[in-house]
């Protein structure tokens, strides 16, 4: 199995509040974990420590083998790190099929002078990225709804957009932030086939979630954190099967 | 006819100084004000290259583009680096202070303005032949940034607009996105600068100050934020009905301050009542994206 | 080199004329730090406070008593009236800073050709004469305007650090200031601490015009100039440290006045713009003095809310 994903020894703090403590973790290619605690427990912190959101006070965190704490956001996007957002964060003014035209990782139109010299080029990767978001779309039978303002769509269907959007970016890690949250019926059967599709096909996931159900049905593993530290690793069942991690996680 | 003539030139000038910052502010979503500091620099150099060296007009204005789009840069790639909002008091605090710079010296013509800018067409037909250029120039630059924001490009512009966070996450640079848009307007700004001097023949500080910053700010507002013909009319608003108030014939000490009162009293209305613009989508709640903001609080946990 | 005598004269003089500045400084900065708007607005406050005092004094020929109170009540009810009709309209609707900022920039426009089209544009002083009876201490000539002009800054700053700490609507305002969205958790308005801003902003203002135009003559246009020297001061002093801010204003002015002596005086505005630069560029949260307490790091906007829930 191939590690994608390495953090050795990650500490963030924010004026008093310990956010990351000493944060050791990987993630090989295929896997789903599945990364769970109560409120104020790091979690989206973790998130924002590995994407780039922020950078840590201490620690390593090592993507394909090279070190990316020191990158900005932006390069740790194209060095393959894609995360979905607990606020969706759609591009609101724009329609579905544009919010995914926006998220592949390298776009020729983008650039002043490609705009100029390469129409050719731009043509062509237009409707190459058309197709594939066609095709993940469809994935999620959301095909119809390729033209509607992502603002007129329902709730779990933004959702899904929001995926969508992250799959088109095409990075080997996968952050998805509380993904479930808010969605259920057949949005929920949709995502969590997606997911388990993008393991299979090689991507590492991680995903922060709540929902219970959801943890116990897609994850390979689980990490369990409280106040900035990971207490326990393991199987799904092991970690719900803990008395400590229960009352902790419930606040019996 | 020679009077409607004059007007038109300015028209033309105003509408290239009017697109370019709507490229900025609007398209770009970018607080900035300093706009009237770029179209400075692009006339005082190529007055100044013009009155001091042989060089042909058309390298002047050229030289004084290029030295606008630098200076941008500069100013953008400082101040972005610490917040969007800083761009802001940056080029306010850049605008004041190169005019301090300008009314100081002597070589730019000190308080009293550069006068002597040599005549490049004399003649009867000078006017008709500015309009045709400065005509040409403003319809290109308003081709040329409706060309800019389609497609891709304009694509990712609104995206940045939209979502910046999610936008620089899927991998784009949205810092060199920003002052490239910057660039690109105050180097265009810079363009209008040297057509400016050289019909004109006359430049001085006051020309380029905050009420001139208003004046554009005006115009793009009323016209439309974000929209491809937004400034043209809004420039055409601005200039051509004081020009009609004109002929009421009122002194100028009321009337001057009487069209600043009107427009800057239509904005404010605008701003509230329909904040698209004329030209934009109808509707109160139709607002140009630039001018809304999206709450992020609650990505925590 | 110098003599000393001149020296402490400048500084005298410089202090003096510098304490219209820091209150103009001391009401920008704490409008930000309790909106966190920059409200250009208060150009236009500045030039209606002015204009209010020299139409009772001069066309009313009614007494500083009276024109005073009178300035300082328009100033303060012109602000809370574009708080509560203007500012909290846009809030409302989510708008983002551009709008606030064309807002307030246009709105002080506004008031600026008002103003012109009601007493023109030719400098104004607020009295006839500004002669005042002058004593010589230690050397330095001090005159009683002077001393009335440092008395009544340093009673407003007074005043208003009691009003903070003390009072319990000047603590809902640090509240507000530190977290609106949680301060209104705890029943706290928003909108009311706003319009108390509003109200002090307009006093300070009017206070601070009162000094400026007492000796210098004013013009509608003046206060564009006035607020670029406060929005220095705020970024100098660091946003949310109102004091700080009007420290910055007074150690500004003063470094101005003794730039005379090395620098021709036309020269000195453009110091001040220098400063600005500067100040964005190499400060932008303000000069520290180094302390033994822990700087904050800047933290992006999801990092701040990560920190308050993460």
């Amino acid at each position: 199995m191939t590690e994608i994903l390495r953090l050795t020894g990650v500490c963030k703090a924010f004026g008093g509040i310990v956010v990351a403590d000493n944060v050791t973790l990987s993630i090989d290619a295929g896997e789903i974990v599945g990364l769970i605690g109560p409120n104020g427990a790091g979690k989206t912190s973790l998130f924002n420590l590995i994407s780039g959101v922020v950078k840590p006070d201490a620690g390593r965190i090592v993507l394909h083998g090279e070190p990316i704490d020191r990158m900005p956001l932006y390069r740790r996007a194209r060095a393959g790190i894609a995360r979905t957002w607990q606020n969706m964060l759609l591009f609101t003014s724009m329609s579905v099929m544009e919010n995914l035209l926006i998220a592949p990782r390298d776009y020729p139109g983008e650039s002043v002078l490609r705009l100029a010299f390469g129409r050719g080029d731009i043509r062509r990767s237009e409707a190459e990225m058309r197709a594939r978001g066609l095709a993940i779309l469809a994935r999620m039978d959301l095909t119809q709804a390729a033209d509607s303002l992502v603002t007129d769509l329902p709730f779990g269907h933004q959702k899904l957009v929001g995926l969508a959007r992250t799959l088109m970016n095409d990075g080997a890690l996968l952050l998805l932030d509380e993904p479930m949250a808010g969605v259920e019926g057949a949005a929920y059967e949709t995502m969590q086939r997606v997911v388990r599709e993008e393991a299979a096909s090689g991507r590492a996931v991680c995903v922060v979630e709540h929902n219970v159900s959801f943890i116990k049905d897609l994850c390979t593993r689980a990490v369990f954190m409280a106040q900035g530290r990971i207490l326990q690793t393991g199987s799904v069942h092991e970690l719900l099967a803990s008395k400590v991690l229960t009352e902790l996680y419930f606040g019996v | 006819m020679e009077y409607f003539m004059s007007v038109s030139v300015m028209i033309a000038i105003f509408v290239i100084l009017a697109a370019s910052y709507n490229l900025v502010i609007g398209y770009g979503g970018l607080a900035t004000v300093a706009h009237p500091i770029f179209f400075a620099l692009g006339a005082y150099t190529a007055a100044l290259l013009a009155i001091h060296t042989g060089l042909p007009a058309v390298l002047c204005v050229l030289a004084g583009a290029a030295v606008a789009t630098v200076a941008s840069v500069l100013l953008a790639a400082s101040s972005l680096r610490v917040s969007g909002d800083y761009l802001l008091i940056a080029s306010l605090g850049f605008q004041l202070g190169l005019l301090q710079v300008i009314r100081n010296f002597e070589w730019t013509g000190g308080p009293g303005g550069l006068t002597d800018i040599p005549a490049t067409i004399t003649g009867a037909a000078r006017t008709p032949a500015y309009l045709a250029i400065c005509g040409a120039a403003a319809v290109a630059t308003v081709v040329f940034i409706a060309w800019i924001v389609r497609g891709p490009y304009g694509r990712a512009i609104t995206a940045m607009r939209d979502e910046e966070l999610a936008f620089t996450a899927l991998g784009r640079n949205a810092m060199s996105m920003k002052v490239a848009l910057f660039a690109i307007g105050c180097g265009i700004a810079g363009i209008a600068g040297g057509l400016y001097a050289f019909y004109f023949q006359y430049l001085s500080p006051e020309q380029f100050d905050v009420l001139q910053s208003a004046a554009i700010l005006t115009m793009v507002v009323l016209g439309g934020m974000g929209t491809t013909w937004g400034p043209v009319v809004g420039a055409a608003l601005l200039l051509a009905v004081p020009q009609a108030i004109t002929f009421l014939d009122l002194p100028p000490s009321i009337m001057a301050p009487m069209q600043g009162i009107i427009f800057t009293g239509l904005v404010l209305v605008f701003l509230f009542v329909r904040p698209a613009g004329l030209i934009g989508a109808s509707g109160r709640g139709a607002m140009p994206a630039a001018l809304g903001v999206h709450d992020h609080s609650g990505d925590g946990a | 080199m110098t003599d000393p005598i001149v020296l402490l004269q400048i500084l005298w003089t410089g202090a003096v004329t510098a304490s219209s500045f820091v209150l103009l400084t001391v009401a920008f900065s704490l409008t930000q730090k309790v909106t966190g708007l920059w409200n250009f607005a208060q150009a236009g406050t500045m030039g209606i406070a002015f204009y209010a005092m020299y139409f009772v004094l001069n066309d009313l020929a009614m007494p500083l008593l009276v024109a005073l109170p009178v300035a300082a009540v328009t100033a303060a009810v012109t602000g809370m009236a574009t708080e509560a009709w203007g500012l909290d309209v846009l809030r409302a609707r989510r708008s983002g800073n551009l709008t606030f900022f064309i807002f307030t920039l246009i709105l002080a426009e506004l008031v600026i050709y008002i103003l012109t089209l009601l007493f023109g544009t030719e400098p104004q002083t607020l009295f006839g004469s500004i002669m005042s009876p002058v004593r010589i201490v230690g050397g330095i000539a001090i005159s009683d305007w002077d001393l009335r002009a440092v008395a009544i800054t340093v009673s407003a700053l007074v005043a208003l650090q009691l009003f903070l700490r003390l009072s319990k609507e000047g603590q809902f305002l640090i509240a507000v200031a530190d977290n609106a969205k949680l301060a209104e958790l705890y029943g706290i308005s928003a909108r009311r601490a706003y319009c108390v801003t509003a109200a002090i902003a307009g006093v300070l203002i009017t206070l601070a015009m009162y000094l400026l135009g007492a000796r210098s003559g004013i013009t509608p246009n003046s206060s564009m100039e006035l607020i670029l020297t406060a929005v220095i001061g705020t970024l100098l002093g660091g946003m949310g440290r109102v004091f700080m801010g009007g420290l910055a204003s007074l150690v500004l002015a003063l470094i101005t006045s003794y730039s005379v002596l090395v620098i021709g005086s036309r020269w000195q505005n453009l110091l001040i713009y220098g400063f600005l630069f500067v100040a964005i560029v190499v400060f932008p949260n303000g000069i520290h003095l180094p302390r033994r307490r822990i700087r904050a790091p800047v933290a992006t906007a999801p990092a701040q809310t990560a920190a308050q829930e993460g």
